[in-house]
């Protein structure tokens, strides 16, 4: 999985699921679309869907300090690595 | 400290109508909005009554999704007549989130809608993907305080919030706690309210305690019909209520329109059975009325009734009026109308009167065709009159034995 296979897929999710279109990648998501906390609950279930792999609690909370749309790049290049499987296609 | 409190807006979503001119124009033609009850794929089948007090008609919405997202569809009509209530009072945005400003606002039990589908995964769940089916947001959608905190959240309010759910009294809860927090000085303003969605569950629960009308199931319109000699039971329906309270010097001082005065409310319980209608409990209730607002029950021109169209609760509601108000007021049982729209009744039965008294008119009870004798000892209005109406009394009485009235002064 590349990071730009990535990159596409979080920001269908935005766009599928919390109707952002073609987010900025690096702005402060609350403060840019309102991002809460309970956006951030459904967005990992989406993470989990495209990685076709539950997350453990202790990766679930260091997702909470996630800002932006690189870093949630980053964390799901993080757990791809580490599961070192491909994610599902969609 | 006693501060008189005045309504600067009010706004319903209602079976007849969303708004002033829609309602009241079907107020003077003598429109029903009750119509066929909607097959559920779940009870409707089994249900005996089949109507259904329906807002049938499309309500424009321009929510968010960071509000959506934790909206049932109780909270899309709380959060609409709030935003309407909040735009027509006029009220600058710097007051409403200063915490000055309070929500007082119901649902019978939140969102039967949302729970539903809750309930589908406790009896189908086969799997892990089920349950996680449960969103985040299914309780804040679903819970009984969720009209109220969607509110706050949709308009940054953050003042006391009092969400009462004590079915038909909801609403008549919402103004009158609102009118006991401005008026005692704790909120300059109070956005009060209710409001209750689709919900054939509510249907089946009244059908099997035998209290829903069943005779009109081919004629919808001609159901409820109370104080009337063929009087078959309630028709349950869907609607909002909206009404904003201000401290009448805040409301002089920035020139708002004042609808209305708040002049009285009283709530208590028969303290005994939890259906049946009690005499004692509501003459009570409305002696307690009159002694808060300190006015006479000579002066009282308008009673909107509670009136839900069973048998023995228009006999003993007329019972009670007879003893406390005597034959001077008129009375209007406006569930004839809209059919009993529960936590939404209060409010919706408190501004159908604002809008009579500033248009000059009474309303008469649809459907009383033939008044029960058992009931023809009140002022009943069976034709439009053109009357002024300086006082208003709306009574509302709910399972749980808690009974209201709210009392409402024309404002000169």
């Amino acid at each position: 999985m590349t990071r730009q296979e990535i990159e596409r897929e979080i920001k269908n999710i935005f766009q599928r699921e919390f109707e952002v279109e073609n987010p900025e990648m690096d702005v402060d998501l609350r403060e840019a679309y309102a991002f809460d906390s309970i956006d951030a609950i459904e967005l990992l279930l989406e993470i989990e869907k495209f990685l076709g792999s539950e997350l453990t609690r202790e990766e679930k909370k260091q997702a909470m300090d996630i800002r932006t749309i690189n870093q949630i790049c980053d964390y799901v290049e993080k757990l791809a690595e580490t599961r070192k499987v491909a994610p599902v296609k969609k | 400290m006693e501060r008189r409190v005045v309504i600067t807006a009010c706004s319903a979503i209602t079976p007849i109508g969303h708004g002033k001119d829609q309602i009241v124009a079907s107020l003077l033609k003598g429109v029903s909005g009750v119509k066929t009850l909607r097959e559920d794929q779940l009870v409707s089948r089994f249900i005996h009554s089949k109507v259904y007090g329906t807002v049938d008609y499309p309500v424009d919405y321009d929510f968010k999704r960071q509000y959506r997202k934790t909206m049932g569809p109780v909270a899309y009509y709380a959060c609409q007549v709030a935003k309407e209530v909040l735009e027509q009072s006029g009220l600058p945005e710097d007051f409403i989130t200063s915490g000055k400003m309070g929500v007082a606002f119901g649902s019978i039990h939140g969102s039967p809608t949302v729970q539903r589908n809750i309930y589908k995964v406790f009896f189908e769940a086969k799997d892990k993907a089920a349950y996680q089916s449960i969103g985040a947001v299914d309780y804040l959608k679903s819970m009984v305080h969720t009209t109220a905190v969607n509110i706050t959240k949709m308009f940054g309010i953050t003042g006391r919030v009092i969400s009462s759910g004590t079915a038909c009294t909801t609403s008549s809860q919402s103004i009158g706690y609102g009118y006991e927090a401005v008026k005692y000085g704790l909120q300059e303003a109070m956005l009060c309210g209710g409001a209750d969605e689709y919900d054939t569950i509510t249907v089946a629960v009244f059908d099997n305690l035998l209290a829903c009308s069943t005779a009109f199931n081919s004629e919808p319109r001609r159901t409820p019909r109370p104080f009337d000699k063929l009087r078959d039971g309630l028709v349950v329906a869907e609607g909002a209520g909206a009404v904003m309270l201000e401290e009448y010097e805040h409301a002089k001082k920035r020139g708002a329109n004042i609808l209305a005065e708040v002049i009285g409310f009283a709530c208590n319980n028969n303290g005994g059975d939890l259906i049946l209608p009690n005499l004692d409990g509501i003459t009570k209730t409305l002696k307690l009325g009159l002694e808060n607002a300190k006015i006479n029950a000579g002066d009282v021109d308008l009673v909107s009734a509670h009136a839900t169209a069973t048998k023995m609760g228009d006999i003993i509601e007329a019972q009670a009026i007879s003893a406390v108000f005597g034959i001077n007021p008129y009375v209007v049982a406006l569930k004839s109308y809209l059919g009993h729209t529960m936590a939404a009744c209060g409010a919706i039965e408190t501004i159908l009167p604002i809008y009579m008294m500033q248009d000059g008119f009474i309303a008469p009870t649809l459907n009383l065709e033939d008044i029960d004798e058992r009931c023809a000892m009140i002022k009943h209005v069976q034709k439009i009159l053109q009357k002024p109406v300086k006082i208003a009394a709306t009574q509302n009485f709910a399972f749980g034995g808690v009974n209201t009235i709210v009392l409402i002064r024309k404002f000169s």
